[in-house]
């Protein structure tokens, strides 16, 4: 090696750390912020868990500190002297039967609007996404009315006709995106081959849309879980609260019982469940996000 | 495509029953009832015409207080809103590690029950007592901070606000990022030649080209926020008052009242019927507003 050559890659190594350290030093602001904004959101869920395993006294008495013992005993409080496993087994019931009543009719719906023939399919599909921009707060007293005279208010069944109704503009206007996009030549195979129609969508179809029903179920599923301003409005027994519902009284009754380390018990038996169910499917569910918006 | 009448029947048949029965109908009765002096259900109804309108305008100052807040919300909160989302996403898009990893946890919050988070804000972070926010500028020795009092009647509805934006803006980063990927990276290196800083690159390409995802983005975020309802009703427990009141708040008070039943069912009808109002004609100047050529490339 000359010494010119080596001065040469000293020069290069140099101008690369430069370049290196200018991007980190473009970069800082971003890893600043981001990690603020992230630490923050751990932070206050992860205070609110460990708050949940405290007594009364220590919430108050050392807000940073970690439990001198852990009291298992607010979630075993929360869990059955609150009712909390019973709306517990109640959401489970919603969450499930409403996906699948969402989706079995919503599915071939979205697959006829997207890949069929026929006219006012276009006027339909508006009418079917127009559902998405009308606040469902407009409903609640004529829906009330309506499900009064057909004698399902204050049941699970009403519940879960009311939040497939509420779902299927959503639903469809995700499915019909989804089946828009899947080939043609499948479709056409199946036919060559003898399948008929409903064989196509049931078996060639369908499985192919799986990644689509699966986005639609979780988010539904979610919404479900959730959501309580119509549990509070189409149920009225509270032998038939879901989850979130029970959480919304228990909230309520603070300033009663001045139960601090139940009501975060509370606040984490409803959280849970979805928090886990992200940190599995967090990409799936980042994804299907900007499937209708972003083409 | 194809066509086989009676498979399409079949298929569309479920779905769009229940979506009439249970969903247009009710929407199209609920202006028929918006004209009607209705106390309660299985009560007499009166027909009065456009008087609930005429009356929730002028003579309802909780009226007004409720839309300007809603007004609050989409504005000042869209802003916000917009503001962070849009810095966190090109900080996400600048070629940092741990991109996915941040992501998900700016987006964390939009799968969190409200009725949780509502528990969460009021109890663990603005609460003088146990409150993380308070505890900490204590800490810290920063008197005013710990003092200030988030959770009262002048200060709530900010307070909220700062949640709600924290809630939301998780959904318009994983959106408005989307909408970036798909700008070619070319683009920003021939900027970066001709001397382009970030701020520039931003205005000058990054904005431009995703502007058709912007658009939707102001559009789905106009309608989440008119009927915003979830957080500001359970945030101060069963003591809200109209400091916290949206129109959609407003609504179920006079429909189904909060301890006490108030069921004022027509007029509580009308205000759902000027949310429906306020909806279109925020997305009709949103659409018009932000039309642009469409750039391709």
């Amino acid at each position: 090696m000359t010494a010119s050559s080596a001065v040469q890659i000293q020069e290069q190594n140099a101008s690369a750390r430069r370049a290196r350290r200018r991007k980190f030093w473009a970069q800082a602001p971003s890893y600043v912020v981001l990690s603020a904004w992230s630490f923050f959101t751990i932070f206050v869920i992860g205070w609110v868990l460990i708050a949940s395993l405290k007594t009364n006294a220590e919430v108050f008495r050392d807000v940073f500190n970690l439990p001198e013992k852990w009291q298992f005993t607010n979630y075993a409080k929360a869990w059955n002297a609150a009712n909390f496993a019973l709306y517990f087994r109640n959401s489970l019931i919603v969450t499930f039967s409403s996906v699948v009543c969402i989706l079995a009719v919503s599915a071939p719906a979205a697959y006829v609007l997207s890949r069929m023939n026929f006219r006012g399919r276009g006027l339909l599909t508006t009418i079917f996404i127009a559902g998405m921009g009308i606040p469902v707060l407009l409903l609640l007293i004529p829906l009330f009315v309506i499900m009064t005279g057909i004698g399902v208010v204050n049941t699970l069944p009403g519940l879960i006709l009311v939040y497939v109704t509420v779902a299927i503009p959503f639903t469809v206007y995700i499915l019909t995106g989804f089946f828009a996009s899947l080939p043609n030549e499948l479709e056409e195979a199946g036919v060559i081959d003898g399948a008929s129609d409903f064989g196509v969508f049931w078996h060639i179809m369908l499985p192919l849309a799986s990644p689509g029903l699966i986005t639609a179920a979780i988010f539904n599923g979610i919404m479900v879980w959730n959501e309580y301003l119509l549990v509070l409005v189409f149920v009225a027994d509270s032998e038939k609260r879901t989850l979130s519902l029970g959480l919304y009284s228990l909230q309520n009754a603070m300033q009663y019982t001045g139960d601090w380390v139940g009501l975060f018990a509370g606040v984490s038996i409803v959280m849970i469940p979805t928090i886990i169910l992200f940190v599995v499917l967090s990409e799936r569910m980042i994804s299907g996000i900007t499937m209708g918006a972003v083409k | 495509m194809k066509t086989n009448p009676r498979l399409i029947i079949l298929f569309l048949l479920p779905a769009t029953a229940i979506y009439l029965a249970f969903f247009l109908v009710p929407a199209g009765w609920a202006f028929y009832y918006s004209a009607f002096d209705w106390s309660g259900f299985g009560e007499e109804m009166t027909f009065v015409g456009f008087k609930n309108y005429v009356r929730l305008m002028t003579t309802d100052p909780v009226f007004w207080e409720s839309f300007f807040n809603t007004l609050k919300i989409l504005v000042v909160g869209g802003a916000a809103t917009f503001t962070i989302a849009f810095t966190l996403a090109v900080m996400l898009n600048s070629g940092i590690k741990g991109k996915k990893f941040f992501r998900a946890l700016i987006f964390m919050p939009q799968v969190i029950a409200v009725i949780a988070l509502t528990t969460l804000w009021a109890f663990a972070i603005y609460s003088p007592t146990t409150g993380v926010l308070p505890n900490f500028f204590a800490l810290i020795g920063w008197e005013a901070g710990a003092d200030y009092l988030w959770m009262s009647a002048d200060h709530v509805f900010w307070s909220m606000l700062i949640a709600i934006i924290w809630i939301e803006v998780g959904f318009y980063v994983v959106l408005l990022l989307a909408g970036m990927d798909k700008i070619p990276m070319e683009y920003y290196e021939a900027a970066r030649i001709e001397g382009a800083n970030m701020w520039r690159q931003f205005w000058g390409i990054t904005l431009p080209l995703m502007w058709d995802v912007v658009t939707i983005a102001v559009v789905l975020w106009s309608i989440s926020a008119i009927k915003v309802f979830e957080f500001p009703f359970a945030f101060m427990g069963p003591t809200t008052d109209s400091h916290l009141y949206t129109m959609g708040v407003y609504l179920y008070v006079m429909g189904f009242g909060k301890r006490d039943p108030i069921f004022q069912l027509g007029y509580a009808t009308a205000i759902g019927v000027l949310m429906l109002v306020l909806v279109v004609v925020t997305s009709v100047v949103i659409r018009r507003a932000m039309r642009r050529d469409v750039l391709q490339y």
